[in-house]
């Protein structure tokens, strides 16, 4: 479990941009070199931990729980998390000391186009697990255009999302 | 949008407000992360949100979880930090067990594969709206459009990895924002 613990530290500290960015390498460590879980377990777990609300990293406390149980699940989540937010309250702090600096005005108008691009790309991708198609297109569009334009309340167009799933892909 | 903001008077409200983000998290945090603190609860200027998602997106780890601790910390120093990633974590980290759980029974059944891709896709859906959000205030901007493109296609449609998008994004948005391009 303490091998659990380290070896999820450290991806924690790599994984800039979530953990999609560590994917392959988590798998390389949970599934080829430790054996923890099986390449088929560890693709339905993703399935999961998508599925489920919340931030993917997730994944992790499933992982932890197959190797360990629920204190399996608690450390493994920990691991993936703490060292990572302890870097984000550190330069969290130095932000805000900063927020008067010419230069941090600077870096917000450059981050803005960037950060909106990965929102984007990160949207796509989500959207689209097989492939582009029409009918993914436009589901993805759909709830787009109604979270952009509305105030419809998110949940309903996740279900309206469900529904129009089990209309299509059906 | 332009009324008053109302940030949290105590680090038991970043608790809840998280708590009420992590709730209803179905498809992805952060669309729900801007709708609570944004739109209904009033803790940050649309522009103040956009920024914070800036710099939580570069540094490791999940953007909501890091925005939950900058922002705590913010607001009610190490309390306030701990209030709103617990407050974050607890009810998905019970939501996963439980359909991990639940899961195994259920995967191989057709129509319920068929609600849940739909789910996930509308779920993609709500990230591309939010960006259409954040990105309001770049539409007279093309310089910031080209790089919001490239950024899109690098990573959404090419699937570089983000250590080598970002850098180089990083620099040129650098680049472009000193010589007043953006």
């Amino acid at each position: 479990m303490l091998e659990l613990l380290l070896w999820f530290a450290l991806l924690s500290l790599l994984s800039v941009g979530g953990i999609s960015t560590i994917l392959p390498e988590m798998h390389r460590i949970v599934v080829e070199a430790n054996g923890w879980v099986s390449a088929a377990e560890f693709t339905q777990l993703f399935a999961v931990s998508q599925a489920a609300p919340g931030p993917n990293v997730l994944i992790a406390s499933l992982i932890g729980w197959k190797v360990a149980g629920f204190t399996g699940a608690l450390v493994a989540l920990a691991g993936i998390c703490l060292p990572a937010a302890a870097l984000a309250w550190w330069v969290g702090g130095l932000w805000e000391r900063f927020r008067d600096a010419p230069w941090r005005a600077l870096v917000q108008r450059a981050l803005l186009p960037v950060t909106v691009g990965l929102v984007f790309a990160g949207g796509y991708v989500i959207a689209t697990p097989a492939g582009l198609d029409w009918r993914s297109a436009l589901i993805a569009c759909a709830s787009a255009a109604a979270l952009y334009a509305t105030r419809l309340n998110p949940l309903w167009i996740l279900g309206g999302g469900g529904v129009a799933g089990a209309a299509l892909f059906g | 949008m332009h009324a008053k903001l109302t940030p949290p008077r105590s680090a038991v409200e970043v608790f809840t407000g998280f708590l009420s983000i992590g709730a209803r998290a179905f498809g992805g945090v952060l669309p729900w992360a801007h709708r609570v603190m944004v739109e209904e609860r009033r803790w940050l200027a649309p522009r103040d949100f956009s920024e914070m998602l800036a710099l939580c997106q570069f540094l490791p780890g999940p953007n909501i979880v890091n925005m939950s601790v900058v922002l705590g910390r913010r607001w009610f120093g190490l309390r306030g930090a701990a209030a709103g990633f617990l407050g974050l974590m607890a009810l998905p980290f019970v939501w996963v067990l439980l359909l991990a759980a639940l899961y195994a029974d259920w995967a191989s059944h057709p129509a319920v594969r068929a609600v849940v891709s739909g789910v996930g896709i509308a779920g993609g859906g709500l990230f591309l709206g939010t960006a259409l959000k954040l990105g309001r205030p770049l539409a007279s901007r093309p310089v910031a459009l080209a790089l919001v493109a490239g950024c899109f296609v690098a990573v959404g449609l090419l699937r570089v990895s983000l250590l080598i998008v970002l850098p180089v994004a990083v620099v040129l948005a650098l680049l472009g924002a000193r010589g007043r391009l953006l």
